[in-house]
């Protein structure tokens, strides 16, 4: 069921869907540094109105932070210190290999408007958001975008990524974790159907304590295929074929298969901290984005 | 089954087997499905393949299958036939042979009433269950084994009952049985008399079918006269398939009139196979073995050709009780219109074997052939030799020149007295015991009343009894018919007797004529009371009108005369033995004087079974429970007629070799070799079939590719 993803703008993001989003932010369960001042605590103290804690007066202290108060009543300089606001730095990992192009309902499309959905969110917080799209190695970015008026163009970056070649997570984790050292929250939206492992390239990004959610997106065709018959599978995205006869007793081995694989996934980011959500095309984008991701805590 | 067009199949499965076997060598053609990764489906191909180890033979399931489709589909094309017995009719008749030359044990060790039996059998299975069917076993007489009964299970025990007789074949009465339980509509009941006259008459409307099991030789096959039965509708079954059998035909002993006490014996064996035989014959007196002679039979003539028709030999029924039966006229016995003299190159096919003994005893005759062959009913003769009697003869005669002479050429004693000697004479002189004094008393123009348990000849006279009376005279009348067969007759040329008057006689029913006049019996024969008469209505010497002794007729003065009172004589005293009445076909009644005062008789069987046979008073017995050949006893008995022998003496009935046609009335039925059998298509069981596997396939197919 090989249905091509010719991605045009509107289908990202509508705007009904969109004011849903607006009163939604995303939580990081780490607190990370920013870069800028924004919107959110940060462990930095700095000059917020969020009171934090005191601390002693040394000299070289800004004079503006004492509090006179209890300087008066105790005859000691103590230095009022509130909770410096930062910015959160949003990372979204999109696969385009050639497989992701795929399905009924398209995967490529379903993970570029999970993308669109946590770009906006991300901008509408006034987050630092960036976006990657990779298949055999880091393909594009479109780092540091900030402020909801630069959402066109991280909707202009994911209608015109393009799909293409074998996927190689394992390299693009590498070439992105080299990349970016900025902790923040991490996305990854793949099939995962990795050749080479996807073990390797998620121990990468774990080595950067990025705040890591893998997003398992798969066709209904792939969880629950309808093929019959003497058949000579060929794989789109590196021509490998398989010959198979499939009857019944040979998809009830490939659910098998297909669920060990993912409860394998599942069980190697669970141990190592990292968010896991399994979605197949059918369920209703939006559903995962404003339900599923909400209970699993990403977004609120 | 049979195929009708068996090249179809070896064309249709050439055709088609080879290159499905090669489409299977061939590497399959897959259809081409582009998916987004083949990770999973090649991990779980390869674990699918480790995990089944039945995979090939998953394969070859269907290989297996389909090949089963072309093949059924290939036979189905050969135009299979059923051969089936179709009894379409709601009655049916199934008459089986049980005679004599049914016993012949066929090659697979079942003798051929069994292979009848089994036939008729899968005949009653192959009827519709609203099918009724009345059982008929025939030999010499026809049984209704079971009346018209619709209970398979009941019919095949019925059939299981018939056994085998060693009788010979009438057809006649078994037809007559039927027809007659078809046109009276009789349903059978359980029991004898409760047979009942069904509701619907209607039932029986609809033809019957008639299945007739037999070996084909039926000796009246041509004289049966059917009314309802369709002969060419019949279905015959031709029993059997063996013809090599030789046996004995005719048989007879006599004394040399000379010498009494040698006995010569002549057997007359036929050989009725297709090779010739080296025959072993064997002579037996009271069971003792006593000569042995070695002699070659040649093929029967016609007989290399495999089974003959019938209908060449049913004419020629011998019977073996009309004492004809010497070794002169044995080569023509039943041989039809000509006589089996062998194939023209080696032995013959009938040899008549002699044999001399001296004996002077009486007792049992038995001539055995060791032979192995088919039937072994015809494989034994017996006859009964008595001791030779001097015979003491009475005659009662005012003087008779004639008879004198004659009876003192004869081998025999006699006294002479007249008339009224006779009838003054003491008891003591005429009567020992109950029964005459004399073998034989000859009353030459006395009549008279004092008659005890003998045998008498009247010439000119008669033995006042109920039922005979003399009238007038009767001149100038020839002797216009005679029975040639009677033994009395035998050697005796009637037609040469002229006689100038006799008596006018009447006689009551049973008397037996041997000569008739014009208008009047000449001679006759009268058995009563254990007494037997032979009646001559003509004196050999009258008076003229002179008063003076004149012969009556010129007969007295030749030969046969002499030879005339030596059969008379010797008939009277029941000397004749072997052909007489002491030796009867199987089935065939036989007259058994009994002692007097003796209530009740047993008949010992040839197989020791006894049968008890009241006498009710009478002084004769008739016994007809002859079914088997041997030597039977009366126990007890007349002294000379305590025993009688069965032979089978029958060459119809010894030509065992099955017959391809069966002439029946005047209308020939092809007999099969098996049960008669109807082709019925098989074609659409075999479609049928591969409809069948068709669907199995489906199905095996599905299991493994659906879900």
């Amino acid at each position: 069921m090989p249905v091509t993803d010719s991605t045009k703008p509107d289908d990202l993001l509508d705007p009904d869907f969109t004011a849903k989003l607006d009163r939604l932010e995303l939580v990081s369960r780490k607190i990370f540094a920013g870069k800028m001042r924004g919107e959110r605590r940060s462990k930095r103290r700095g000059e917020s109105v969020e009171f934090a804690d005191y601390r002693s007066y040394v000299s070289g202290d800004d004079l503006r932070f004492l509090d006179w108060n209890v300087y008066a009543r105790l005859d000691s300089l103590f230095l009022k210190l509130f909770l410096q606001e930062e910015d959160l730095l949003v990372t979204v990992l999109v696969d385009t290999s050639k497989s992701m192009d795929w399905g009924e309902p398209n995967k490529g499309l379903y993970a570029k408007r999970i993308a669109a959905a946590i770009a906006y969110i991300g901008l509408s917080n006034f987050d630092r958001v960036s976006l990657f799209t990779y298949g055999h190695g880091l393909r594009d970015a479109l780092p540091g975008l900030r402020g909801r008026r630069l959402m066109f163009k991280a909707i202009e970056f994911l209608t015109r990524a393009p799909y293409g070649g074998p996927s190689d997570f394992t390299t693009a984790a590498k070439q992105f974790a080299i990349r970016q050292p900025q902790r923040g929250i991490v996305l990854v939206l793949s099939d995962f159907f990795e050749k080479g492992g996807y073990e390797q390239g998620l121990r990468y990004l774990i080595g950067r304590h990025y705040d890591l959610y893998t997003i398992q997106i798969l066709s209904p065709a792939e969880v629950d295929p309808t093929l019959v018959g003497d058949l000579e599978l060929t794989d789109i995205e590196d021509g490998d074929t398989a010959e198979v006869t499939i009857g019944r007793a040979l998809i009830n081995r490939y659910k098998q298969n297909l669920k060990a694989y993912c409860q394998g996934l599942r069980d190697f980011c669970t141990k190592r901290g990292v968010n896991y959500f399994f979605t197949t095309t059918e369920v209703p984008f939006d559903q995962v984005v404003l339900s599923y991701f909400r209970k699993r805590g990403l977004i609120r | 089954m049979s195929f009708l067009s068996p090249w179809w199949i070896a064309a249709a499965a050439g055709l088609t087997v080879p290159p499905l076997i090669a489409l299977y060598f061939l590497k399959l053609k897959r259809a081409k499905h582009a998916v987004p990764s083949t990770l999973l489906w090649r991990r779980t191909v390869e674990d699918f393949h480790v995990n089944s180890p039945f995979q090939r033979l998953r394969r070859n399931l269907l290989l297996l299958l389909q090949l089963l489709v072309l093949i059924a589909g290939a036979l189905a094309l050969g135009r299979p036939m059923f051969q089936n017995v179709e009894t379409h009719d709601s009655t049916v008749i199934v008459m089986i042979d049980q005679s004599a030359s049914m016993g012949v044990i066929e090659e697979d060790g079942r003798s051929r009433l069994d292979l009848a039996k089994e036939q008729a059998k899968r005949c009653v299975d192959n009827m519709s269950d609203d099918a009724r069917a009345m059982v008929i076993a025939f030999s010499d007489r026809a049984t209704v084994v079971s009346s018209f009964d619709a209970d398979k299970a009941a019919l095949k025990r019925k059939i299981d009952s018939i056994e085998l007789t060693e009788s010979t074949t009438t057809l006649g009465e078994a037809m007559s049985l039927a027809e007659a339980y078809t046109q009276n509509i009789i349903i059978g009941g359980e029991t004898a008399g409760t047979d009942i006259a069904p509701e619907r008459p209607d039932v029986f409307a609809t033809p019957a079918s008639v299945f007739l099991f037999t070996d084909g030789r039926i000796a009246d096959a041509e004289l049966v006269s059917l009314q309802t039965f369709d002969v060419s509708a019949m279905m015959v079954t031709s029993v059997g398939t063996r013809g090599d059998n030789v046996g004995i035909v005719a048989m007879d002993a006599r004394r040399r009139y000379e010498q009494p006490d040698v006995l010569q014996i002549t057997a007359t064996v036929r050989n009725f196979g297709p090779a010739p035989v080296s025959v072993d014959a064997v002579l037996y007196v009271d069971g003792e073995n006593r000569e042995i002679v070695t002699f070659d039979l040649g093929a029967a003539p016609g007989q290399r050709g495999g089974p003959r028709d019938a209908t060449r030999d049913t004419g020629g029924t011998q019977d073996a009780a009309d004492g004809d039966a010497g070794a002169e006229d044995a080569a023509g016995v039943g041989a039809g219109p000509s006589p089996p003299a062998g194939d023209g190159l080696g032995a013959p096919a009938v040899r008549v074997v002699p044999f001399t003994e001296v004996f002077a005893g009486g007792g049992v005759i038995e001539v055995v052939l060791r032979t192995d062959d088919a039937l072994a009913a015809d494989n034994h003769a017996w006859t009964i030799a008595e001791a030779p009697r001097h015979l003491r003869v009475l005659l009662v005669t005012p003087g008779n020149m004639f008879l004198e002479n004659v009876l003192s050429t004869l081998s025999l004693t006699f006294d002479t007295m007249t008339g009224a000697v006779y009838e003054a004479a003491d008891d003591d002189d005429l009567v020992d015991g109950d029964r005459s004094a004399y073998d034989v008393v000859i009353f030459d123009g006395h009549s008279t009343e004092r008659l005890p348990q003998g045998n008498y000849l009247f010439w000119g006279a008669i033995p006042k009894i109920d039922g005979v009376s003399a009238g007038g005279k009767v001149e100038d009348e020839v002797i216009f018919n005679w029975d040639d067969t009677h033994p009395i007759l035998r050697y005796v040329a009637p037609e040469a007797i002229n006689v100038y008057e006799w008596t006018r006689l009447k006689l009551p029913p049973e008397a037996v004529s041997i000569m008739d006049g014009q208008t009047s019996p000449v001679m006759s024969f009268l058995s009563r009371d254990a007494r037997q008469y032979l009646i001559c209505a003509f004196k050999l010497i009258v008076e003229d009108e002179f008063g003076r002794p004149s012969m009556n007729t010129f007969w007295v003065t030749q030969v046969d005369f002499v030879v005339f009172m030596q059969n008379a004589i010797q008939f009277l005293a029941s000397n004749i033995a072997a052909t007489g009445e002491r030796s009867v076909a199987p089935g065939q009644p036989v007259t058994l004087p009994i002692p007097k005062g003796v209530e009740q008789v047993t008949i010992r069987h040839p197989d020791n079974a006894t049968d008890p046979v009241p006498s009710a008073g009478f002084q004769n017995i008739h016994y007809a429970r002859t079914r088997d050949v041997g030597v039977y006893h009366v126990e007890p008995g007349v002294p000379g007629a305590d025993a009688f022998v069965v032979n089978l003496f029958n060459a119809v009935e010894s030509d065992v070799s099955p017959a391809n046609t069966l002439t029946i009335g005047a209308e020939s039925v092809r007999a099969s070799q098996s049960t008669v059998r109807v082709r019925r298509p098989a074609w659409q069981y075999f479609l049928a079939g591969v409809l069948a596997l068709l669907l199995i396939e489906w199905i095996v197919y599905n299991k493994r590719i659906f879900i």
